[in-house]
């Protein structure tokens, strides 16, 4: 049996927008509850839109919680998390891509092995090693910037995805720059780094959402309310404050917000980025 | 010529050397060092403060002996199986409808993407408010003529409501994934397949899901390493609970450490390592059987 093309269309529609609907209702409801006094927030029938239309929430959320501490803080150890691991992970991949030295393969495979080793293993060494350091230096280790970047700075998926990305610069490029006496410095700073950029924006992009949303480590590693970023402050906001809907939420939307409006802007990078490595070529 | 040559090539390994440095040492002593920590404190009684004292396997056997862990293995298998079995399912029916020729699809897209996007912490949060007993869910679910429920303080409905949370946020990136590898699908091959007179099902069937064997591997192993370390969504919706309904290897690790107890908490580490490893083996075999 065959519908007809209107109906098919009809359905096909339907369920496309339906599905959207799915996945944008729980925000718009978060969003709306932000702004509702506590005893609407359950009201029946529901109220979609606020009314009255309060600002308490957002109010009693900056005064239980740092909130700009907490913005601050991911900034800074997301950032950091970032950097190093375009510049590090780039320079790595690009030596394991390009250079001939002895043990090369050696040193890639059992990096690359290491992927399959869960985090959970060496969380709690690497908690003591932290508690350690920071009774010998106190800004480094744990409830330190420090603490909280250091373990994912390099990613060795990271290393695994520039590098099959710069295999893709042809050796002769290099070869002939080298024939024109440039320094492996110079190579690396002019033909590289140039050519690397979409593959360093996507690794950019895989390590800002990793870093941003990281929950697990940064529980652990931090102890002091100064020191937390935005998904531990607020899971210990929800843990904390089971009544108050409305200021959780209020929370919510601010630790949400900051990543979802860096991805409406660069939607299509992210959408490329997250799913690069998925599809055959990366880019 | 030849001299210069090698000297070009001995230049090139002491700079290979320094450019895999930092990753090679941060490799060793983030990872390699706490890991082999880590194995050893699985065969010790510690507590973080007092030396390990050498306990043999008694951690591991008190592991098999322990109800909360075997409750948090069996509760990480059925949220594995649950969330495998829906999530990427649903991911590519829509990437399917998606895969039409259908207006705003970038918008759909994006908007199917967007939780994702979003912390676990957040769509956790979210969840936790839409799963109250006055929540959003009953409240439409009423409109059904459907009773009210309490889904996560209901021992028997708790883990799969953390399933269709998690399952709702990793349905964009399925979704986006499958899209993109059914583009990557050359028409032709649709063509050739009409020619020889294949219906939707038999185009389906033999140029289709052919085609997108390598994704659904890839969307298979990312997905299952990543389900058995299921932690965040349980830390805020749930906290293992209720009557461990809820309870997984990551919340019981995370539980045990909390407790001091960082012996047991290494072994279930280690524990969750071999699984994993015994999977990606696996996994690994089945794709170099089908290459």
């Amino acid at each position: 049996m065959k519908l007809p093309r209107l109906a098919r269309r009809t359905l096909l529609y339907v369920a496309l927008f339906g599905t959207a609907l799915v996945m944008l209702a729980p925000f718009y409801w978060t969003v709306s509850t932000s702004f509702k006094p506590s005893g609407d927030v359950f009201a029946s029938p529901p109220k979609w839109i606020p009314d009255p239309l309060i600002l308490d929430n957002y109010r009693d959320v900056f005064t239980l919680l740092p909130f700009p501490r907490y913005f601050l803080n991911s900034v800074v150890v997301t950032g950091s998390v970032v950097l190093f691991n375009v510049v590090f992970g780039t320079a790595a991949a690009y030596a394991f891509a390009k250079l001939r030295f002895r043990g090369r393969d050696l040193v890639f495979g059992l990096l690359l092995l290491t992927l399959m080793v869960p985090f959970q293993v060496n969380l709690i060494p690497l908690y003591k090693i932290m508690v350690e350091l920071h009774r010998a230096v106190p800004f480094l280790g744990a409830d330190t910037y420090f603490g909280l970047v250091a373990p994912s700075a390099i990613s060795v998926f990271g290393i695994f995805l520039m590098r099959q990305f710069l295999r893709s610069i042809p050796d002769e490029l290099l070869e002939s720059a080298r024939v024109d006496g440039a320094s492996e410095w110079r190579i690396l700073r002019s033909i590289v780094f140039p050519l690397a950029t979409p593959g360093m924006a996507t690794l950019a992009i895989f390590s800002f959402v990793g870093a941003w949303n990281d929950f697990l480590w940064p529980l652990i590693v931090t102890s002091s309310d100064s020191m937390r970023t935005l998904p531990v402050g607020l899971a210990l906001l929800a843990r904390r404050n089971t009544v108050n809907w409305g200021d959780t939420m209020a929370g919510t939307v601010l630790v949400a917000l900051p990543m979802i409006l860096v991805f409406l802007v660069l939607q299509r990078r992210f959408i490329e980025g997250l799913t690069a490595g998925a599809v055959k070529d990366v880019e | 010529m030849r001299r210069r040559a090698t000297v070009a090539g001995r230049r090139q390994g002491a700079i290979g050397y320094v450019l895999i440095a930092p990753a090679v040492l941060a490799t060793v002593v983030f990872l390699l060092i706490p890991m082999v920590v880590s194995a050893y404190w699985s065969f010790t009684d510690f507590d973080g403060l007092r030396p390990p004292v050498w306990v043999g396997l008694d951690n591991y056997a008190d592991l098999l002996a322990s109800s909360r862990f075997m409750r948090s293995l069996q509760n990480t298998v059925v949220f594995v199986i649950l969330g495998m079995g829906i999530g990427p399912t649903l991911g590519l029916a829509s990437a399917l409808l998606l895969n039409n020729r259908v207006r705003f699809r970038a918008l759909l897209r994006a908007a199917y993407f967007l939780p994702t996007m979003t912390s676990l912490v957040v769509v956790a949060t979210i969840w936790k408010m839409l799963y109250q007993e006055q929540g959003l869910l009953n409240t439409l679910l009423g409109f059904f003529g459907l009773p009210a429920h309490a889904w996560l303080a209901d021992p028997t409905t708790a883990l799969p409501a953390v399933v269709a949370t998690s399952v709702w946020q990793g349905f964009g990136f399925e979704t986006v994934v499958f899209l993109a590898a059914l583009q990557a699908i050359p028409r032709e091959y649709y063509d050739a397949a009409r020619v020889d007179g294949a219906g939707a099902w038999a185009q389906f069937r033999y140029v289709t899901l052919p085609g997108l064997r390598p994704t659904i591997l890839f969307i298979y192993v990312i997905g299952i390493i990543g389900s058995f370390q299921v932690f965040d969504q349980i830390f805020v919706m749930t906290q293992g609970g209720p009557i461990q309904a809820t309870r997984t290897l990551v919340f019981h690790l995370y539980d045990r450490f909390n407790s001091l107890d960082l012996g047991t908490a290494s072994a279930v580490a280690y524990v969750l390592l071999v699984i994993l490893a015994v999977l990606s083996y696996i996994q690994f075999r089945l794709f170099e059987a089908r290459e």
